[in-house]
């Protein structure tokens, strides 16, 4: 292939999913400070394809995130 | 709202899951924090989490009487597929804890020590479901 050599423009190192792996974090919603790794500046959630979280992991973080912006641990718009 | 009442406010809460059959695991007191948006016009509120095994009974007892109370701002119940021992991440990072809870002491002091800032209790209830099906 044509972009499969080394360093060519669209290469991209591959990303690991932060949630998988033996010591990888548990996903709460009372961990403000991991939970916010995972939002913008805006306070929107990151997409999972920048943040390279699983899919399984992602509708878990999004649970959470959004359990901790009900209890109003975290912002659901930071203006 | 003091300490004290958020304090006593939780015993109440205790003690009704316990007249309806159930148990109080774990019980935090994450003290007064500042909420990320207005809730009822609350800036600050105390939290309150709850590890409970109850059945739904006592969960909507509990619920009801959450939602009645006018110092309850907001609270969740969550359904907990197991049950941890260690603390809950708020607990465990003391760094953080430590900062905030500065912080607010510094905006105290601003306020001339006045507590029209109403107590909020989050209430966060697990249900192990073995026992929500007996």
């Amino acid at each position: 292939m044509a972009m499969g050599g080394g360093r060519r423009p669209f290469f991209r190192r591959k990303k690991s999913c932060p949630f998988s792996g033996p010591n990888a974090p548990a996903i709460d919603f009372r961990d403000v400070r991991l939970l916010q790794r995972f939002l913008t500046e805006r306070g929107k959630i990151v997409p999972s394809r920048i943040s390279a979280v699983s899919a399984k992991k992602q509708r878990l973080l999004a649970q959470a995130i959004k359990r901790a912006r009900h209890i109003g641990l975290l912002p659901y718009i930071i203006r | 709202m003091s300490p004290a009442q958020v304090e006593g406010l939780a015993d109440t809460y205790a003690t009704l899951i316990e007249e309806n059959g159930g148990k109080v695991l774990k019980r935090e007191h994450w003290g007064l924090k500042s909420l990320a948006y207005r809730i009822k016009k609350n800036r600050k509120g105390h939290y309150v989490m709850f590890d409970v095994e109850a059945n739904s009974d006592a969960v909507n007892e509990l619920e009801r009487q959450m939602r009645l109370s006018e110092d309850v701002i907001r609270f969740m119940t969550v359904k907990l597929d197991e049950v941890t021992e260690a603390p809950s991440p708020m607990m465990s990072r003391r760094d953080r804890d430590d900062r905030r809870r500065s912080r607010d002491d510094r905006d105290d002091d601003m306020d001339g020590g006045s507590d029209d800032e109403r107590g909020q209790i989050e209430e966060d209830s697990v249900d192990t479901s073995e026992e929500e099906n007996s």
